[in-house]
């Protein structure tokens, strides 16, 4: 028992570092990432900054709003690399039919030549003594999320900036993925050396769609 | 036991010592980590569900042309009213979206009297921490300058979210923002009219992706009755949100592409459209939840 807890105290301290990364990545975005610098855009709070390992997979889930323009840009840590894969999905809810397939197992009952059920002097079918596997099938409407690709920086000299005008909201996930082999997944088990680790901030900011053109200037 | 103590205070000395040791090396030192028991601060594949600011809100509809209405904030005699843990953690969002609406207005002495509650009721939910010197200086050498409210508004309210992110509070700041959008959703509701407020009404009517994202945030910590409760509240709105439907559903058409030689635009598809009847809905909907939380 002494042991368990001697190696826990020392692991927690080995941990250390990664813990006080983790609280130190809450405000990389607002350290790292270059703001805009027109100066009309503001800080959107959906902007986020998370601690990632190499081979890791992340996505933030954000609104955006029609009639605004937004600026995402993203920030990272040089451990992570140079080439972090940054993409951006619509999603949406959509209902869906599903044939849900349930199977049981049945007790089976005697047929005669033509494949009909055969029954007692009481009317009741008669069992075979065995059982057979009977799939049942049910039609049911689910709602689920559809994710449809609109955006993907490696097709863009892995930018790490990304300016739009929104002319419908939507949902959007930007989805930020860390290459190497880290613990992508379940990491339980393996090893990540604190290299392998490092922070990611995503920036957004956001202003009201400029009108352009000489709109109410004319005679 | 006492050889053990001592053990561990040798290493919990030591190990600075070996941290700085490895930065003076040539090369620099590999530290191995044991994942397996790094507690629940090991990277994982995360899924994290954002909700827009009041100010997003309010800086739009005070741009299409609503008007400033008082009489929808709640009252800060109000604020001795809330007793509970709840009912003070949803009250302190509900006054942080009036301060970023008065804020939004320029409405300069009402800014500062909700700056005074938020700052008391945040003592009173264990996140003073939130409103450290810097920004309280911030805050106040800005006091004078009415063009500085909405950022001074906004910084409070980031801070709020920082520190509740960092002492791992994700439960209370889901209670805090959900309180926040419905004041917000509530302000914006009741200050439309249907046939005259296009813009503010389809910001309305896309409130209902932004519950989406509400309700995935809160359900990360369902297990949590102050949450369950909150959550009850918004699915009822889920409801009268669920009419409110795009015109064509069954095909996005959404792309994100650059118009002509000019800028990206995410555009196509369709918007949700939202009748005069689900309009009353809502409106009717979201004012009995907030009557529930303003008492």
């Amino acid at each position: 028992m002494k042991n368990i807890n001697n190696i826990l105290l020392i692991i927690s301290i080995i941990a250390m570092p990664v813990i006080a990364s983790a609280q130190y990545c809450n405000h990389f975005h607002t350290k790292y990432c270059p703001p805009s610098e027109s100066g009309m855009y503001s800080l959107n709070g959906q902007s986020k900054s998370a601690l990632f390992s190499k081979g890791q997979t992340s996505e933030l889930n954000v609104i955006v709003y029609k009639g605004q323009d937004y600026r995402i840009s993203l920030c990272f840590d040089e451990t992570l690399g140079s080439q972090i894969t940054f993409k951006v999905y619509e999603t949406k809810k959509v209902k869906v039919e599903k044939i849900i397939e349930t199977k049981t197992m049945e007790d089976e009952y005697e047929k005669d030549a033509n494949g009909e059920l055969v029954v007692d002097e009481w009317g009741a079918y008669i069992p075979t003594g065995n059982q057979v596997e009977v799939v049942n099938k049910e039609t049911v409407t689910v709602v689920e999320q559809q994710k449809n690709l609109l955006y993907d920086n490696s097709q863009d000299g892995f930018a790490t900036e990304l300016e739009f005008s929104v002319e419908t909201t939507r949902r959007l996930i930007l989805e930020v993925s860390i290459p190497g082999s880290g613990g992508s997944g379940n990491t339980k088990n393996k090893l990540i050396k604190s290299t392998d680790m490092g922070c990611v901030g995503i920036l957004v900011e956001h202003m009201t769609t400029p009108i352009q053109g000489f709109k109410g200037t004319g005679f | 036991m006492k050889r053990n103590l001592k053990y561990a205070i040798a290493i919990i000395a030591a190990f600075p010592m070996l941290m700085y040791t490895s930065c003076t090396e040539d090369k620099p030192m590999e530290e191995e980590v044991e994942v397996e028991i790094v507690t629940d601060e090991k990277p994982q594949n995360e899924k994290f569900y954002q909700i827009p600011a009041p100010d997003e809100m309010f800086g739009f509809i005070k741009k299409s042309g609503l008007t400033y209405n008082k009489a929808l904030i709640n009252s800060p005699q109000k604020q001795t009213s809330y007793t509970t843990p709840l009912e003070q953690t949803m009250i302190f969002g509900v006054y942080s979206a009036d301060l970023a609406y008065t804020a939004a207005y320029e409405e300069f002495n009402e800014s500062i009297k909700y700056f005074a509650i938020i700052q008391k009721m945040a003592e009173n939910i264990g996140i003073s921490g939130a409103f450290n010197e810097e920004l309280m200086n911030n805050i106040k050498n800005n006091l004078d300058k009415p063009e500085q409210l909405l950022e001074n508004s906004n910084d409070s309210y980031f801070s709020v979210v920082d520190y509740l992110e960092q002492n791992e509070q994700g439960d209370k700041l889901g209670i805090i923002a959900a309180a926040g959008w419905l004041e917000t959703v509530y302000i914006v509701a009741n200050s439309i009219d249907y046939n005259k407020n296009e813009a503010a009404l389809q910001r309305l009517a896309d409130q209902k992706l932004t519950l989406d994202n509400l309700l995935m945030y809160l359900d990360k910590y369902n297990g949590n009755t102050d949450v369950k409760e909150m959550t009850a509240m918004l699915k009822e709105l889920e409801v009268v949100f669920e009419p409110v439907a795009e015109k064509d559903t069954n095909s996005s058409g959404i792309t994100l592409k650059k118009k002509g030689e000019g800028k990206m635009v995410l555009g196509g598809g369709s918007s949700l459209k939202i009748s005069k009847e689900q309009f009353e809905a809502i409106k009717s909907k979201v004012t009995e939840l907030r009557t529930k939380i303003v008492k």
